[in-house]
């Protein structure tokens, strides 16, 4: 377990697939997340949950026990590119699930010039997609960059009745329609990586992002310079063990084995 | 610069048709924008169509369309007046067919309703390979994710018609099937096997359907320089291009080099073109 061997000063903690299964708590994510709370090691939620709001993403968490977690803990990418939007005084099209609307509260719509693609879930629909496939040719055709936006690419989550498309094979379907590059905003973006460990006043080096997606977020937590620990619930496959790219620095059964390995090595 | 091309063409064909004499025994003819163009027949398409039956000549008339079954095509055509079995005509749907039974395999068919017919008397239970078609009403979330599902059974496959990125519509442009052949290709790490034109499978079943192995007995007659006469050229077979339709000026220096001495280029030796269907059959078939 090389993983430990650094000192393990701080955690980011995937939401969907290590604290819960759709609608489920993972079995030992409670008892592991009351045990972090008790030693008081610092940890921020990193999700690429899109289909809802930062503040329905606190409720649901409370409603399955995990409980006295402050909005300012989760970092979620709808809110990253609300703030870059209006940094930047966007228009945009916003090819994102009705719940997750309120995070784009004051961002113009109207004369896009640029597509936010989001987890939209039953709401990717070919007349959205081709609404939102226009808006780039259009901006191609005037010969001005095609801004495409994603939240996030993975390709796929675990809900209880099996694996379901995320976000990423939309936004790779306008990249193929338009040979737009889409610029991530959340997981495997070293920017997110890097908001949430230095709102916690870390290193990346003193950081481990525990996660079930062996690209987003072990992936991208290596390459943000954090070690990366795949846990086998949530999407995890036996293959993900043998990645072709990407070596975790650990896997572990399930958070709660995580965090008693991290209390067992430094008591 | 033109009389230069003109006289280097009429040279290439006369050169080409030597070395052609006596190998072509099948013929592979496209039809939009060489037998007809929307409602209008090219001139002289019916007089090419019934030289070839008169000399009995092997034929089939290929199309694109992933949209409509055969059986539409035929009508269509007939109320232009020609007159075609459904056996003379091979769309990407009859390749795809001919794909999926050649390979014993068992599809979910994310296609147009109007296509379905094509794949009648297909087994369809138990999926092991998702075919993709132009299917704008089932690019939705719950169609794809049934598709990545089964996709995701490592053994299984997907066979995409075409990979078109998008396509002229009424209100402007479209999505094709592309972009959602490549959602599945990206959700799953999987690569697509294209079967329809101008796919090598494409021209490859084709001339199976004829009963013919080498595809240098074949020819392909077609006002698409790329889909029609490079696409037939790259499955082995030789190729016409004809000044109809989609034919723009220039096109066929896309297979002969420009300027100076011809450089040897692939598809040189194995292109001839011709104003029309007519007058290519009657170089061909003299």
């Amino acid at each position: 377990m090389s993983w430990l061997e650094k000192p393990v000063k701080a955690l980011l903690l995937d939401i969907s697939g290590v604290l819960r299964d759709g609608d489920q708590a993972i079995v030992g994510s409670l008892e592991a997340f009351q045990r972090l709370q008790e030693i008081g090691i610092p940890f921020r939620l990193v999700t690429n949950e899109t289909q809802v709001t930062v503040q329905k993403t606190v409720e649901k968490l409370s409603k399955l026990g995990f409980t006295s977690i402050s909005p300012s803990l989760i970092f979620a990418p709808a809110p990253a590119v609300a703030t870059f939007l209006k940094e930047t005084l966007s228009r945009a099209f916003l090819l994102v699930h009705p719940n997750v609307l309120p995070e784009f509260d004051g961002i113009e719509t109207s004369d896009p010039n640029c597509v936010v693609v989001g987890d939209a879930a039953e709401h990717f629909n070919y007349s959205r997609l081709n609404e939102a496939f226009r808006v780039l040719l259009r901006l191609r055709e005037e010969n001005k960059e095609m801004q495409l936006y994603s939240l996030g690419k993975g390709k796929y989550y675990k809900e209880e009745d099996g694996l379901c498309l995320d976000l990423g094979p939309f936004t790779a379907a306008l990249e193929y329609a338009t040979g737009a590059d889409a610029r991530i905003f959340g997981k495997p973006n070293p920017v997110f990586f890097h908001a949430a460990v230095q709102d916690m006043k870390m290193s990346p080096d003193e950081v481990v992002m525990i996660g079930d997606d062996i690209l987003g977020d072990v992936g991208g937590a290596q390459r943000a310079g954090l070690r990366g620990v795949l846990v086998r619930t949530g999407k995890f496959r036996i293959s993900d063990e043998n990645h072709a790219t990407v070596k975790p620095d650990g896997i572990v059964d399930n958070l709660l084995q995580a965090v008693n390995l991290i209390m067992s090595h430094y008591n | 610069m033109i009389l230069k091309m003109f006289r280097r063409t009429s040279f290439l064909t006369n050169k080409v048709l030597n070395e052609w004499d006596n190998r072509i025994q099948c013929f592979f003819i496209d039809l939009s924008g060489t037998v007809h163009v929307d409602k209008e027949l090219i001139p002289g398409a019916i007089n090419a169509f019934e030289k070839l039956k008169k000399t009995q000549t092997k034929f089939k008339f290929v199309t694109n369309t992933s949209k409509e079954a055969v059986s539409t095509t035929v009508q269509n055509l007939d109320s232009l007046g020609l007159q075609l079995s459904k056996q003379e005509v091979y769309s990407s749907l009859t390749a795809t067919r001919d794909y999926l039974v050649r390979n014993n395999l068992r599809p979910h068919l994310l296609v147009a309703d109007e296509a379905l017919e094509e794949f009648e008397s297909l087994d369809t239970n138990d999926p092991n390979t998702v075919v993709v078609g132009l299917a704008p009403m089932k690019f939705n979330y719950k169609e794809l994710n049934e598709c990545f599902r089964i996709l995701m059974k490592p053994e299984n496959k997907i066979v995409a018609i075409n990979k078109g990125r998008y396509y002229k519509t009424r209100d402007g442009m479209s999505l094709g099937a592309g972009p959602f052949v490549f959602n599945l290709e990206f959700a799953t790490s999987k690569e697509a096997t294209i079967v329809g034109k101008p796919s090598k499978e494409f021209f490859i079943n084709a001339m199976k359907s004829i009963g013919h192995e080498d595809p240098s007995t074949c020819v392909m007659i077609g006002d698409d320089v790329n889909d029609d006469v490079m696409g037939a050229i790259e499955a082995g077979m030789h190729g016409c291009l004809v000044k109809t339709g989609k034919y723009r000026p220039g096109d066929e220096d896309k297979l002969f080099s420009v300027g100076g001495d011809p450089e040897p280029y692939p598809a040189k030796e194995r292109c001839l073109v011709a104003n029309t269907l007519e007058d290519a059959i009657n170089l061909l078939l003299p």
